[in-house]
């Protein structure tokens, strides 16, 4: 199995705790040979590198500097994360079996990618733009809710870490129950709930 | 030019219309296709019209650009990529990737056109049809650096830029620090026919605007700093001093409210009329009965309505900037003036509206110029060559 993991922290940057949680999951796929291929940003350390992990990290940065918020930031920085997934993607022959995005940031990526090249796509949810910025909507966090609308709606998987998230995304995007997966970070079967979840992903008319 | 396919990425396109892009896009396409190239558009979505419909042999594609609320103007410029970025790329791939090059039009397709090139690898072409420097005379505010970055994005992710008038060339290759190599000079087209075309009781149409005694002074264009409406209004006393006329200000912008507020100080509502947006068919009525034409702008890239009263037969006056200054020679084929200076402006449309034979003479040298120069036939011909030399060059890269 070939993936790619897209998220906006990885180490050395975190921002909070899910830059350890995908570097955890990316050392322990490897172990399970899984061909593991992380995305991210950096503003420094650019560049394809693989350390003693064996996962395969490259780190993006936005071409386009001045910014007028996250949203302008996130969503021009989609680019160079199609192009490091593109490049990836020809290098491998054209085999890549999964993208794994976590958060809303990298959505657009993996949209794109899914209705050009065919890639399948999991959502993997870590926090909500409705608990981040909690009371009335501006058009700032509807414009985030609705990339997070987009990243469901087009997601061929969608994996939590609690029921009580699971409920949340039903209650507030409107997504049918069965079409999330639960799996705790702390489960003793949590590696291979994982791996069995990727492979029971099917791409359906996507792949064809 | 067989066998080629071209996606065009536009944010505006016919019956959307907000600048100079939406009628290039256009006409370029159908006379791209004329010629046997493939023509894919992918554009924005407008009311009451299809989301995907064949207009002279083009596959144009609409797509739905309000899908995310936006905070700003630049976000949803932003977030409408996100959408045409994933429409354009489900259409590549529903017709097996068979795409030669993508084509962009300006940094509202930025993104894109770059996340396209890069999923497909294949050559992206960018046409900069104007800069954000130049619109607002430089860089002021964070949103305004931002697109002029996304704009640099741009055009080093191009295999090619495009620019239709030298002076855009030399402001591209100085504004994003390009070289020679990448710029290529194509120059914008004008569509005689659709003037020539157009058939109406000129009298009565002009009744509807002027007395018979008042000559017509036609500026179209948005009501936006760069434009230099304001240099207009305030030549209008000083052309009124000398000759009696009534002026027509076609389009709208922000600068609007301002506008009618100097000219009710001046106590000459009577005399400037501001139309709006007009339709497609009374524009060109418009620019055929006009007697003079007046572009006024400060920053002009091209400068495509100077073109358009050329082709209506108007003459013309504009400030000798930008693009202008390329497509009028002074005296010849109309009248250049000092940018930015009311009296100079007003000298020149006197000129014009006070001298029937000046009149005469410059308007039939500058329809036979648009006629050799400015044809969209050629224009395309220009363009083909150059998706030509593009794909031999890209042929040979690691890509193919």
């Amino acid at each position: 199995m070939r993936i790619l993991i897209f998220s906006w922290e990885y180490p050395p940057r975190v921002v909070g705790k899910l830059s350890e949680y995908v570097k955890a999951l990316a050392t322990q796929l490897v172990s399970n040979n899984v061909d593991v291929n992380v995305i991210t940003y950096d503003d420094i350390a650019t560049g394809l590198t693989k350390d003693s992990t064996g996962v395969n990290v490259t780190r993006v940065s936005n071409p386009v500097r001045t910014h007028i918020g996250v949203l302008t930031w996130v969503l021009t920085l989609n680019q160079e994360v199609e192009r490091a997934a593109a490049n990836t993607y020809y290098s491998a022959n054209k085999q890549i079996d999964l993208i794994d995005a976590y958060d809303w940031h990298f959505i657009p990526a993996a949209v794109t990618l899914k209705n050009g090249l065919g890639i399948p796509y999991v959502y993997s949810v870590e926090s909500l733009e409705d608990h981040r910025t909690p009371g009335p909507n501006t058009p700032y966090n509807m414009a985030i809710k609705s990339i997070e609308w987009l990243g469901f709606y087009e997601a061929s998987g969608i994996n939590v870490k609690s029921e009580w998230m699971r409920d949340e995304i039903v209650r507030i995007y409107k997504v049918p129950k069965e079409k999330i997966t639960v799996i705790p970070a702390d489960s003793p079967t949590w590696l291979t709930d994982i791996v069995k979840f990727y492979s029971e992903i099917d791409g359906g008319q996507v792949t064809k | 030019m067989k066998d080629l396919t071209v996606m065009m990425l536009s944010w505006e396109f016919p019956p959307r219309v907000i600048g100079g892009i939406s009628p290039h896009v256009y006409f370029l396409s159908k006379y791209l296709a004329k010629q046997g190239v493939k023509v894919y558009v992918v554009t924005c979505d407008f009311p009451d019209t299809p989301s995907h419909e064949v207009i002279n042999d083009v596959e144009v594609y609409r797509i739905d650009s309000y899908k995310n609320p936006a905070p700003d103007f630049a976000s949803w410029v932003y977030l409408m990529n996100l959408n045409m970025q994933k429409e354009t790329a489900a259409i590549a791939r529903r017709i097996g990737g068979k795409i030669d090059l993508f084509h962009a039009h300006d940094w509202l397709v930025a993104d894109a056109g770059i996340g396209l090139k890069h999923v497909f690898r294949k050559p992206l072409l960018v046409t900069m049809h104007s800069t954000e420097m130049g619109r607002r005379d430089g860089l002021h505010t964070t949103a305004e650096k931002m697109i002029h970055e996304t704009e640099a994005w741009l055009t080093y992710e191009a295999w090619r830029v495009i620019c239709c008038s030298d002076y855009m060339i030399s402001h591209v290759k100085w504004a994003f620090g390009l070289p020679n190599d990448k710029l290529f000079m194509i120059p914008n087209g004008v569509n005689t026919e659709s003037y020539d075309a157009v058939t109406c009781d000129f009298d009565a149409f002009r009744s509807k605007y002027a007395l018979p005694q008042e000559k017509i002074v036609l500026f179209v264009g948005r009501l936006v700093y760069e434009k230099g409406i304001h240099v207009l209004i305030n030549a209008v006393p000083k052309v009124l001093d000398k000759v009696n006329a009534k002026f027509i200000i076609v389009g709208s912008g922000y600068m609007k409210e301002q506008l009618l507020n100097i000219v009710r100080s001046m106590g000459l509502e009577h005399k400037v009329f501001f139309e709006g947006f007009v339709d497609e068919a009374t524009l060109l009525k418009l620019q055929k009965c006009a007697d003079v034409s007046v572009v006024p702008s400060l920053f002009e890239p091209f400068g495509i309505v100077a073109l358009e009263a050329m082709a209506a037969k108007s003459p013309v006056v504009v400030s000798d900037t930008g693009g202008l200054s390329e497509i009028v020679e002074h005296d010849v084929t109309g009248v250049k003036v000092y940018p930015n200076n009311p009296d100079s402006l007003a000298w020149g449309i006197s000129k014009v509206l006070s001298d029937e034979n000046y009149r005469k003479r410059i308007r039939e040298n500058a329809y036979r110029l648009i006629q050799e120069k400015y044809d969209w036939e050629k224009i395309a011909q220009q363009t083909g060559k150059l998706y030509e030399s593009v794909l031999g060059e890209y042929s040979k890269s690691f890509w193919a």
